[in-house]
């Protein structure tokens, strides 16, 4: 390994480090949320559905990066100090649960109307007939298009750079413009490497993903 | 300073009528959006089709080339691949100018994903119809030409549709490389006048609207194509 590249190395470990951490947190945070969405938005309550919708197709229909952008400009404007992470975190969370508001209520959808009767039938309550009836079943045709997403946003996690979020492209790119100074950036290389990490966390995501759809549909 | 149609929000004090002040400049952003998502979508159905029509045609080294590609495009982040373009290139003597590199990037990365929606399209066509066309003696070109095209390209209208909208709204990717589109103009005016909520609000809107056009847009292309049931 040339000179340059251990310290470089050692630096986006770093950065990729927050990836994951970005990556995880928020997936988490958006599948509980997602989760509550897309179940509620099944309901015949226009009162529940409506604001759903709404807030589902804002957060989809947005670019992510407008979105994370306003979060971090908005939240300082109104007086609340947010490192940048956190505001990505924000972002994220409502991009991603939106999305997978959308791909819960798709599979809850999904399953026979007759399921839901014979849980009434049973003086299941509505909670109750989610948890333990519908959304176990649900939980098979939601999973290929969950997994995708997770791929999606490990690589969305790559835009909280642009608001300054220490992750893995921005310590590439502080490295970059680092050895800029010293006289030869490495650009190719690093940026290189850089794809060559988020395609070995991506790959596995994308292929699990297309195997369980192929199960499905067999 | 109070004006017209202000409203008070927290601390923050909302001015409907910067918006107006600023309509110029963010018009001169939309445009260049409007023609960079233009060729990048148009330029990502072209390598889709190619692609797409690669892969159905199982010439051996070629379809593992594109779905090597593909696997590549679609695996990392849009915005390094920008970057790659960008600042990447120029250690190889390849210098892109900023629109350049964005129209590119947005091609080569819709194309990926647009290989994919055509190569599950023209999968999708029945075998039954393909084996048809070759007893009646059509080459394989002819068949693909007139049987598996038609009817793959309708089945992948709606992935297609999509992977454009994405193309459109990736297009604020740009940023990365400062090229001065409707999201860069629009976080410009930002940091140079802190009108937060009158921006975005702003941009949300042209946003949206331009991707509720789109899909809008596809459906009635879906519905005009839209084959006899059964087919």
């Amino acid at each position: 390994m040339p000179g340059w590249a251990l310290p470089v190395a050692r630096n986006m470990a770093g950065g990729l480090e927050a990836t994951m951490l970005l990556s995880v947190v928020t997936a988490i945070a958006a599948m509980l949320a997602g989760v509550v969405l897309g179940s509620l938005a099944t309901v015949r309550s226009p009162l529940v559905t409506v604001p759903i919708r709404a807030y589902v197709e804002l957060w989809r229909g947005l670019p992510i990066i407008v979105t994370l952008f306003f979060i971090f400009f908005m939240l300082p404007a109104v007086g609340i100090r947010l490192e940048a992470f956190y505001a990505a975190l924000i972002g994220l969370t409502l991009w991603t649960s939106a999305n997978c508001a959308e791909i819960v209520r798709g599979a809850v959808r999904s399953i026979p109307r007759g399921q839901h009767l014979a849980a009434a039938a049973l003086g299941l309550t509505w909670v109750g007939t989610m948890r333990h009836v519908i959304l176990p079943q649900a939980v098979l045709r939601m999973l290929p298009p969950l997994v995708s997403l997770l791929a999606n946003l490990v690589q969305s996690t790559a835009l909280a750079a642009i608001i300054g979020v220490l992750e893995l492209t921005q310590s590439a790119q502080r490295q970059i413009a680092r050895l800029t100074i010293l006289g030869d950036s490495h650009a190719l290389e690093i940026l290189g490497a850089v794809m060559l990490v988020y395609f070995l966390l991506c790959l596995p995501l994308t292929r699990v993903s297309a195997r369980l759809e192929r199960g499905l549909a067999r | 300073m109070a004006g017209p149609g202000q409203v008070h929000l927290l601390l923050y004090t909302f001015d409907p009528a910067y918006v107006l002040r600023t309509l110029p400049e963010l018009w001169a952003g939309l445009r260049l959006t409007l023609a960079i998502s233009a060729i990048g979508i148009a330029g990502s159905l072209v390598v889709g089709l190619a692609g797409g029509a690669l892969c159905a045609a199982r010439v051996p080294i070629v379809g593992s080339t594109v779905g090597l590609y593909v696997e590549l495009f679609r695996n990392t982040p849009l915005i390094v691949q920008l970057f790659f373009l960008y600042f990447g290139l120029p250690e190889l003597h390849v210098t892109l100018s900023a629109f350049t590199a964005g129209w590119l990037g947005l091609v080569l990365w819709g194309g990926a994903y647009n290989v994919e929606n055509f190569r599950a399209g023209f999968g999708a066509v029945n075998r039954g119809y393909q084996e048809a066309a070759r007893a009646l003696g059509m080459g394989a070109l002819a068949t693909f030409l007139s049987v598996v095209l038609p009817i793959g390209l309708r089945i992948s209208i709606p992935s297609l549709t999509n992977t454009c909208i994405s193309v459109l709204k990736n297009s604020s990717y740009l940023i990365a490389i400062s090229l001065p589109e409707l999201t860069t103009t629009a976080i410009n005016i930002v940091s140079l006048s802190f009108r937060v909520f009158e921006m975005f609000g702003a941009i949300a809107i042209v946003y949206l609207a331009l991707v509720w056009a789109l899909s809008g847009m596809m459906a009635v292309v879906e519905r005009r194509l839209a084959l006899p049931e059964g087919a």
